[in-house]
């Protein structure tokens, strides 16, 4: 089992199957994927997952909807418009600083 | 087209009708990604994919939002590498009349308002056009042998109390002509696209409700019993399979008849 950081965020990998989970802030752990990459070799999964990972959980995207000035109710999920003063909301590869594409 | 190997995209994934349609994807050999909002529901669902042994992705996004829809585009073809099925799960309904009148004096008292109409419009109607336009312009862009799903209802006839609901749903139904008639006339040959409209469905939504209520609803239903959700996940997969059904929508409803025997 490896962990890496994303986003603020920590991510489990479980090299059994490649189950990718990730730790929500009062401990406990939310699926990211199963079973995945059956074929591949531990270190290609391993930055298969990781790149995964960034597309699942982007920067800058919270729950959005689709208007910022009308936020809807859904169950009890309020659905606020994306914020898009946010300086990297939708662009895909820009990172935040405690995980940057380069490191 | 087969499924086995297949990859699908449920919206609605985490619950009802779109988990039992990813679980029968994935006994039939496709692999699939479940999108929905909730994210206890997608780790249930996950979970449980993940015991039968399937390969699956969770990705919790809102369907009304563009950012949203590329992302699940985009991470199910970074786990999967293609996508061949979408199916358009995610729906709400808030049901009301458009106008509620007070008996005594005849007037108005209260009327549907936007925070009843629009999520409706938002999810049901936007959200399904978001998903499958995004999933047709991964599937050309990737040439993809593939099938569009959305999902329509019954009610989509015109159901009262669900003038926000039916209107989308309507919508729904006829996006297999337009978007099969766009694919002919780009030439397009290999993507189809067809609705299912389901009738009563034994969704937890349907049979955690008053059950006085739930009979009286199964009186109308020409088999005596709700629709399973089984049931709409093997017609859809028979639409993957048979490539001959395309632009159409398809009801299943167990024979949903209005008062006096004619069926809806
Ligand atoms: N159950 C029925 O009797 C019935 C009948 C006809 C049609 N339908 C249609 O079938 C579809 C599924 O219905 P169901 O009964 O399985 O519903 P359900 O409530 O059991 O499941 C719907 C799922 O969609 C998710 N969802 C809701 N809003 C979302 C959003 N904005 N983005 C992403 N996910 C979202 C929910 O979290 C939930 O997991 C709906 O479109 C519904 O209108 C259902």
């Amino acid at each position: 089992m490896t962990t890496f950081f994303y986003n603020d965020a920590e991510y489990i990998v479980e090299p059994s199957g490649y189950n990718i989970r990730r730790v929500m802030p009062d401990g406990s752990t939310s699926f990211i994927g199963a079973n995945l990459f059956p074929t591949l070799t531990a270190s290609e999964a391993e930055a298969k997952a990781q790149a995964l990972v960034k597309s699942i959980q982007p920067v800058g995207i919270k729950v959005v909807g689709p208007d910022i000035s009308r936020p809807n109710m859904i169950g009890d999920l309020k659905i606020i418009g994306p914020d898009i003063t946010r300086p990297n909301f939708i662009y895909w590869d820009k990172d935040s600083t405690s995980f940057s594409k380069t490191s | 087209m087969k499924m086995k190997d297949s990859v699908a995209i449920i919206t609605g994934g985490g619950n009802g009708i779109g988990e039992s349609v990813a679980k029968y994807l994935v006994q039939n050999g496709a692999k699939v990604a479940i999108v929905d909002m909730a994210q206890k529901n997608i780790d249930r669902v996950v979970g449980e994919i993940k015991a039968m042994g399937g390969e699956v992705i969770g990705v919790q996004a809102n369907v009304t939002s563009e950012a949203d829809t590329a992302k699940f585009i985009k991470a199910t073809l970074d786990a999967f590498g293609k996508l061949n099925i979408v199916v358009a799960c995610a729906g709400i309904i808030r049901d009301a009349t458009m106008l509620s009148i007070d008996k005594d004096t005849g007037k108005v008292t209260r009327k549907m308002g936007l925070d009843k109409w629009q999520p409706v419009i938002d999810i049901n109607l936007t959200g399904t056009f978001l998903t499958l336009r995004d999933g047709a312009e991964a599937m050309v862009n990737g040439g993809w042998e593939g099938l569009l799903v959305p999902i329509s209802s019954v009610n989509k006839a015109g159901q009262i109390g669900q003038l926000n609901y039916s209107s989308t749903k309507v919508a729904d139904a006829l996006m297999p002509k337009i978007i099969v008639g766009e694919f002919q006339m780009r030439g397009i040959h290999n993507i189809r696209c067809v609705g299912i409209a389901p009738g009563y469905t034994a969704t937890p939504m349907l049979t955690g409700m008053n059950q006085e209520i739930l009979k009286g609803l199964l009186h109308d239903v020409q088999i005596g019993r709700l629709v399973q959700p089984e049931e709409v996940a093997a017609l859809i997969g028979h639409c993957i399979e048979n490539g001959a059904i395309d632009a159409t929508t398809i009801e299943i409803t167990g024979g949903l008849c209005y008062d006096h025997g004619i069926a809806k």
